[in-house]
């Protein structure tokens, strides 16, 4: 077992991967994947510094404390996002984390994230 | 409905401007064309935790323009002393470029790439009790740069640049400003060579105030329309605080402690 | 602000004219936008005048300024389902791209 499965198991942190979010990191529609095909020379995706504000608005609302929230991050960057880039890796154990504390439920995740779709795509 | 753009190629996440305003180059950059899951993902947990009441849609938007600003602007000089000297807002009304010189920003010798022609148009708009104006690029990422510095990356995002003037008030909501019905909203498209930036109204609870405490609260996201100037709210604070509107139960536990 | 240089295409229109966005082909590049063409509005300001963007990015030196004007929408107009009485949206034309409302 490496060292961040380890500590994992220590914390108690769930590394059972989610469905929804495996799918993700399977498909594999990183930034870093994107950005060369459409020639598009910005190392990070739009929407990372909108991730850093939700991360600091869980945090100073005591809802999901940095140093918590970056431990488990690590532990499971090291192992079920392991080869997924930072932005991506980030975003996905914010929501797995999320997901495992009760703060979202993978229906409503998922019913959300269709209904955000339709609005980007809305004409 | 038409899609908003017909221009085929966009600009995001890049810094520059439309191309004419690099004198050769006149297309701007392209941009990554499809919407991923990851971008959704981002959004669909912010709003969740929103409507979990763990934070505001304000409180997100403050956060993201502490994240991108360095200090204020420019453009928070001319707001304050348009507020607290009538014939300097006369001036920045009928001329603004030459308003700019007098707070010491030259629009022909602007910093970044860009050519002075193409610079000497900016409108200031003045906001109303019954007018809110916000600005866009629907073409790419036009924008005040001498005032305001670089734009900030949902200015540049497709999903902002094709919403914002279908859907405006929508856009302003996710943005945390809900604005009553009675008051008109403006969208302005900085679509040719003129740019734009707000004058919002200057909020209760200022009286008395000196320029510099002033312009103290003129932030970023104020002068772009997306957000309403505050008395307690200012761009350089050292970071954002607010405290959840309803706290978590098990707060402070081991991540997965939830079960 | 204005432009008085008096070396182009004639400017034709007024703050307070009723125009209608043209619906020409794109020939080449265009910063009018699908979304405004064949709609009415309102000349809320002269701006300046100035080579027009088909003619500016192709360099094209022959080519004359023209005026320029920022035309006010109502949202109603350009959204036919737009939920709110007076809101607004402003954009920004080449005279060729207006003509003048005849009614």
């Amino acid at each position: 077992m490496n060292p961040a499965a380890a500590a994992a198991v220590q914390d108690g942190t769930d590394l059972a991967s989610v469905p929804l979010l495996e799918a993700m990191r399977v498909e594999g529609k990183t930034w870093e994947n994107l950005a060369p095909r459409y020639g598009v020379s910005n190392p990070d995706p739009p929407w990372k510094v909108g991730l850093h504000a939700t991360c600091e608005c869980l945090a100073v609302g005591d809802t999901l404390p940095a140093l918590e929230r970056r431990r488990a991050e690590d532990q499971l960057g090291e192992t079920i996002y392991r080869g997924t880039p930072a932005p991506e890796q980030q975003l996905l154990a914010l929501a797995h984390i999320m997901l495992r504390r009760g703060l979202l439920s993978e229906d409503a995740l998922a019913e959300r994230m269709a209904v955000v779709r339709s609005r980007l795509e809305a004409r | 409905m038409q899609q908003p753009h017909d221009h085929d190629h966009g600009d995001h996440g890049h810094e520059h401007d439309h191309g004419h305003d690099h004198g050769h180059d006149h297309r701007a950059a392209p941009m990554v064309e499809e919407i991923t899951d990851f971008e959704v993902l981002e959004i669909a947990v912010r709003e969740l935790a929103i409507e979990k009441g763990l934070f505001t849609a304000e409180d997100h938007r403050v956060f993201t323009e502490w994240a991108e600003q360095i200090g204020p602007a420019a453009g928070s000089r001319l707001v304050a002393k348009a507020w607290v000297d009538p014939a300097f807002k006369a001036r920045v009304l009928s001329d603004a470029v030459a308003a700019c010189a007098e707070i010491g920003v030259d629009w022909k010798e602007p910093t970044g790439s860009g050519t002075p022609s193409d610079y000497m148009n900016l409108r200031v708009l003045e906001d109303t009790p019954t007018l809110h104006h916000v600005i866009v690029c629907t073409l790419c990422s036009c924008y005040p740069r001498p005032l305001l510095g670089h734009s900030p990356y949902w200015y540049r995002s497709p999903n902002y640049r094709r919403r914002l003037v279908r859907w405006p008030r929508q856009v302003l909501t996710e943005f945390g400003l809900n604005l009553p019905s009675n008051v008109e909203i403006r969208v302005e498209d900085s679509n040719q060579k003129c740019r734009f930036m707000v004058l919002p109204l200057r909020p209760a609870g200022t009286d008395g105030w000196t320029e510099q405490r002033l312009a103290e609260i003129v932030t970023r996201d104020v002068m772009i329309g997306v957000a309403l100037p505050r008395a307690d709210r200012k761009s350089d604070d050292v970071r954002p605080v607010h405290k959840a509107r309803r706290p978590v139960e098990h707060a402070g536990q081991p991540v997965a402690a939830a079960q | 602000m204005e432009n008085t240089k008096a070396t182009g295409v004639p400017a034709r229109f007024n703050v307070g004219d009723r125009v209608r966005v043209k619906e020409l082909p794109n020939l080449f590049y265009t910063r009018t936008q699908m979304f405004v063409r064949g709609v009415s509005g309102t000349i809320a300001e002269r701006t300046y005048e100035d080579l027009i963007p088909e003619d500016d990015a192709w360099n094209r030196d022959s080519a004359q300024p023209e005026q320029f004007y920022i035309v006010r929408f109502r949202q109603k107009d350009l959204w036919e389902d737009y939920p709110f009485e007076g809101d607004t949206l402003q954009s920004e034309f080449p005279d060729r791209w207006l003509e003048p409302i005849s009614d």
